[in-house]
Formats: C-alpha cells, sequence, structure tokens
C-alpha cells in the first residue's frame, strides 16, 4: 500500500524552545497538524500495513528544509511542487489532486487543517474534487479487510464517532492521533540520500484560479495595560460600568 | 582553519539543538537535589545519535569529524540545562567509546559499540585509586593472568557513571616492577563476578551524573577483552585522555552561551534606581568579560577539532583548551550568580546549579594544574 501525506511549511508556533535562552529567528516548521499525519504513516508503515510514504508540500525552494525533516522522520521520498503563490484551499486542493492522479496512493493523510491559516478545508475539497471517501479530525485508524476499508475514531463536539471509508480515502488528522517522534541525526543523514522530485503546476496541468482573495491582514489590537484594584467591590464596580460584561 | 558550517553541518547543530531543548530538560531541579542519573534521557539521546557522533558508521555511530563533534556537543550544551547528563555522556564517549575506536580489536568494536552509541550500553573508564590521582600510572591495581584470563584485585574511585556502566575500561597493572609499561586496559561488564560497585558518591555539582567507588577483587576477565596490548595501557589513557581534555568541555561553551543570553536578558529587565541594571558599567563590564570568555574559548575548541580532525598533534592544545574553558565557565557562572543577585542564589533560578556544576571542570580530566604541568613541559619547561 502506497500513501501519500501532503504537509505545508509554517512559522515555527512555538519560537522560542530553551528557558533562558532566547533563539532569535523566527523559523518555519512542518505544520504540527501534518507531521502527525506523517507520524501516523510511518507507524502503518511499522506496523508492516504500507510499502511506501510519499510526501508531497507546495512551495519555493527553502520548504526544502521541512522536506528533509519529513524525509528524516521516515518519509521515502518527497515531491515539490515548485510555486511560491500565496494559494487558497481550493487551488492547494486542486494541486494535490493532480498529485494523487499521478501517484495513485490508497490512502492520503494530512493534518486537518494549518496553523497558520486554521481554513480547515483542503482534505474535504480534495476528497470532492477526487470523488473519494473522507474521514475528517480523525484520532484513531485502523484499515479492515485486507486494505479495502479503514475504521476511523472522529473527534466530534458530540463524542468520538466511528466511521468506516472505503479506500481510496482521504483523512484528516487530530492532535490525540499521536505525538510525533523527533528527527534523529542518522534519519538526518539518511535523508541526504532521499529523492526530492520537483514539479511545477504546468508540468502537472493545473491553472491555478483563487476562488478567495485576501483583502488585507491586520494585527489584532494591542492590549491595553491592566490595573490593579484595591478590592472586590472595586473589580466588580469596574466589571460592571467599564468592561460591562457584568 | 575553516569554522564556516556547511548547510549539512548546520542542520545537524540545529537538529541537536531542537531536539535537546524539547526531550531533555525536564526535572533537571529535583533530579539535581536528589542526585537522580536520568536514564530516560541516556536513552533518548542514543537514539537521537549524540552517543554515535564520533565514531564510524561501521560500528553503528555517525563518524563525524572532531570539529562537527565538539560544535554539536557545543549546541547540545547550549539546549540541555542537565549538565550531569552531558558529563555523563563525555565520560562514556571519551574514556569508553573513543579507547574502543581506536584500540579495540574487531571483535570488541563489533560487540560493543552498536550499544555503545544507540544508547542501550552505558560505559565509563576506572582509573583514579585511593592514592593515585594525577600521578595516574603509579596505579596499584593488578592484573595477574591465570590460563586465558586475567584476575583483577584493587579498589578505584571516582568512576563516572560506575552505578548504572554496563561497561567499564578498567586500567590495572600486569607487572608492577614495569611502571608504566606494566599497565594495561580491561573492558569488565557490569555484574562480572568479582567486581562490586561499592557504593555511589555524593557530590558537590553534576548531580545527576551517578560517581562510585568499585571494588575488584578476584574479578575474573576473559583474555579477549584486554583492550589493546599488554602492557599498552598508558599509552592507550594517554590517547583516551588527549580526547577529553579536548572535547569535554564542548558542552560547557553552550552551557555559557545560554548563561551569557540569560544574564543579558536579565540586566535588561531588572531595573533598580530608574534604569536596567545592564547599563550600570560594574554590570556591563561582566557581561562584557563573560562575551570575551565564550567567544575564545569557542575558538580554542574548535581549533582544537579542526587540527584534531587533520591528525595533527594536539597534546598541548588540548591541555590548553581544557584548562582554558575551565576557567572561564567558573568564572562565567560566578558572574552570572553576581549579576542576579540574591535571585541567582536561589535554587529555582537555575543559576547557582551552574556554578556548582562548573567547579568540577577544574579537576577532572586532570586538574588545572596537571593541564599548567603538560603546558610548561611542552613549552620547554
Amino acid at each position: 500500500m502506497k500513501i501519500l501525506v501532503s504537509f505545508k511549511s509554517v512559522r515555527d508556533p512555538s519560537d522560542v524552545t530553551v528557558a533562558g535562552a532566547a533563539i532569535s529567528t523566527p523559523k518555519s516548521v512542518i505544520n504540527p497538524f501534518d507531521e502527525i499525519a506523517i507520524e501516523e504513516a510511518l507507524r502503518i508503515r511499522e506496523r508492516g500495513q504500507a510499502m511506501e510514504i510519499v510526501g508531497v508540500t507546495i512551495g519555493a525552494p527553502p520548504v526544502d528544509e521541512q522536506i528533509r525533516t519529513a524525509l528524516a522522520m521516515g518519509v521515502d521520498r518527497a515531491i515539490r511542487i515548485d510555486d511560491s503563490r500565496v494559494l487558497d484551499p481550493y487551488a492547494v486542493a486542486r494541486i494535490l489532486g493532480a498529485v494523487v492522479k499521478k501517484e495513485a496512493p490508497r490512502v492520503v493523510i494530512m493534518g486537518k487543517q494549518a496553523v497558520d491559516d486554521d481554513s480547515n478545508q483542503v482534505g474535504q475539497m480534495l476528497a470532492g474534487l477526487l470523488g473519494w471517501p473522507q474521514a475528517t479530525f480523525v484520532s484513531k485508524i485502523e484499515f479492515l479487510d485486507d486494505k479495502t476499508r479503514a475504521r476511523c475514531t472522529r473527534e466530534t463536539d458530540a463524542g468520538l464517532e466511528v466511521v468506516e471509508v472505503n479506500l481510496p480515502s482521504i483523512i484528516t488528522t487530530d492532535l490525540r492521533l499521536n505525538e510525533p517522534r523527533y528527527v534523529s541525526l542518522p534519519g538526518l543523514i539518511k535523508a541526504r540520500h532521499k529523492p526530492i522530485e520537483v514539479l511545477t503546476c504546468d508540468q502537472l496541468g493545473v491553472i491555478v484560479r483563487p476562488l478567495t482573495t485576501v483583502l488585507s491582514v491586520e494585527r489584532p489590537p494591542k492590549r491595553a495595560v491592566g490595573t490593579r484594584v484595591e478590592s472586590v467591590e472595586e473589580l466588580i464596580t469596574k466589571l460592571k460600568q467599564e468592561a460591562k460584561v457584568l | 582553519m575553516d569554522f564556516a558550517w556547511s548547510d549539512q553541518q548546520r542542520e545537524l547543530l540545529d537538529a541537536v539543538g531542537r531536539f535537546a531543548s524539547h526531550q531533555l530538560n525536564y526535572n533537571v531541579i529535583e533530579n539535581d537535589r536528589d542526585g537522580v542519573f536520568n536514564h530516560d534521557a541516556w536513552k533518548k539521546c542514543g537514539s537521537f545519535g549524540i552517543q554515535g557522533l564520533p565514531v564510524p558508521t561501521e560500528y553503528g555511530g555517525l563518524g563525524m569529524d572532531p570539529l562537527t563533534t565538539v560544535a554539536a556537543l557545543e549546541r547540545l550544551g547550549y539546549a540541555c540545562k542537565d549538565n550531569g547528563l552531558l558529563f555523563s555522556i563525555n565520560a562514556h564517549l571519551w574514556t569508553a567509546v573513543t579507547p574502543l575506536v581506536y584500540n579495540g580489536s574487531e571483535a570488541q568494536k563489533k560487540k560493543y559499540l552498536p550499544g555503545l552509541c544507540n544508547g542501550t550500553l552505558i560505559g565509563g573508564n576506572a582509573m583514579s585509586e585511593p592514592n593515585s590521582g594525577s600521578d595516574a600510572f603509579s596505579l596499584a591495581t593488578t592484573a595477574s593472568k591465570k590460563g586465558s584470563r586475567y584476575i583483577i584485585n584493587g579498589s578505584k574511585i571516582f568512576v563516572t557513571n560506575g552505578p548504572v556502566a554496563d561497561l567499564l575500561v578498567v586500567f590495572a597493572t600486569v607487572d608492577k616492577t614495569r611502571g608504566p609499561d606494566g599497565i594495561s586496559a580491561f573492558l569488565v561488564e557490569k555484574d562480572s563476578p568479582g567486581m562490586n560497585v561499592a557504593r555511589k558518591l555524593e557530590k558537590m555539582g553534576v548531580r545527576t551524573s551517578p560517581m562510585a567507588e568499585v571494588f575488584f577483587e578476584n574479578c575474573e576477565v576473559p583474555e579477549e577483552n584486554l583492550l589493546g596490548k599488554e602492557g599498552g595501557g598508558a599509552f592507550l589513557f594517554t590517547r583516551s585522555m588527549t580526547w577529553e581534555r579536548g572535547c569535554i568541555l564542548a558542552s560547557a561553551v553552550g552551557t555559557m552561551q545560554r548563561l551569557l543570553e540569560t544574564c543579558i536578558r536579565y540586566a535588561n529587565e531588572r531595573k533598580q534606581a530608574g534604569q536596567s541594571i545592564g547599563k550600570y558599567q560594574l554590570v556591563a563590564s561582566k557581561i562584557v568579560d563573560m562575551k570575551v570568555r565564550v567567544e575564545s574559548s569557542r575558538h580554542m575548541l574548535y581549533h582544537y577539532g579542526w587540527l584534531s580532525g587533520h591528525r595533527k598533534a594536539v597534546y598541548l592544545e588540548a591541555a590548553m583548551t581544557k584548562l582554558h574553558i575551565a576557567d572561564c565557565w567558573v568564572k562565567c557562572c560566578e558572574d552570572a550568580i553576581q549579576i542576579h543577585g540574591g535571585y541567582g542564589y536561589m535554587t529555582e533560578y537555575e543559576v547557582e546549579r551552574e556554578l556548582r556544576d562548573a567547579i568540577g571542570s577544574k579537576l577532572y580530566s586532570g586538574t588545572s594544574e596537571i593541564q599548567r604541568n603538560i603546558i610548561a613541559s611542552m613549552l620547554g619547561l
């Protein structure tokens, strides 16, 4: 069985990691939900249920760093769609759709959303474009009946929902599916010899037509400096009169 | 000499920093207080690849050159706050792993190195004795050949990793009358009959690195566990000590860099009499001294690494590197406490521990006085 994992390069949400030592330059990392998708693919292979894991991402050459991380974790080979434009979820889904047709995987696993734009649409759109079943927000995956179906546990507001999908299908991962492994130095060295195929939208025959346009991006308003109150009464008065929350 | 990192080296160093800052900094205060070795962190370091850094790939290592190795250990020291764990890793690397790489038989390397690299085995050495420390070659532990075995008798002290070690490189003399030429090295496995890890030693710093006194009473070791040649122990020890002196404080350079950054941040944040304390020249001057110490230490370390990797003689450079970094480390820690004032003296601020951890560096791998003796002798004095 071949698994395709797609991942997005995002700004490191944790940034500073050592208490007492500021690591200055903001770094890019694999979107944490996609990292969970990669980890799950690796575990499926380690259980003997997959033969090959192909990673795919879209971006300019700097994302090769995140590709090497994926390869170092254990992904067998990678495809980078060389495109530096800001793409909306529909465009990403169409590009990934073309890659899926080229690679013909049995399962596509990806994060439920990216932590930078929180769109949460690519997996669903990709399933729609391909006409494949989808299992989203998944916290457990089991393959059944000689890998013709997958039983997935979904995390919903109502509780844990168990669904079965026929393969091939799209699975998007939730936070509690697994804890991704860290990249080891031997993995990093092995990754240097793993192939990265670079393709363009032209080569895939995809013409990107954005459906959404970002009009503006603004910083959230700065928080006002807090004040210290002397008593509970004063706090309640302020909550009523100034904050108007009571 | 070129200390500009290639993309591959930079990638490796970044990976070390990320790994260490995410995986190794838990329970450090508690483990220091209770003298607990973090076995789990040791295993993580093994599977990550730290213990295999300088070991050839055919024995399960990464085959890194000395310069890359010391730079990786420096980054480890920057990102990992458990100096005891780093001390244990260093003892393992330079007193057990390196002698095996350079003096081990093919069978010995195949048997032990993969486990020593991947974190399943812990190594150390047993050289110092109650009556022979700086005068190491006057050791009294004996090894006598009996058939196909050696029988070891004697006692060893300050055995780093002793309480947890799976494999010790034990130095003993096969013939006291031959002086240094009688000294031989043996690979002694944990639980060998006659070997007794007598007591765990309490100490001032690097408390998360366990240390023991070890007794040998008719301890039988098969002859294939002789490391190097019979009588070759003094040469082996000198070579291993040169590696150790050059590399053991690589992580301390990273630690100093972290302390420097901590102090700069604190000096900018802490205000007294209406201004940041960093604006006071007496505080700024301490931080400037710290910066110069970090940079000079780093350059000596890289210089040593470069020479060692280019197969140049490094006996003198190793001693100078060790002497200089140990001095700088202790002074940096003193300054860091002084800059933090009363808070720096408090355990929870994690500055006082750094000083306790640093002081041992003037004692182990040859005291600072011994390093000066070596340097003097190399200068023809």
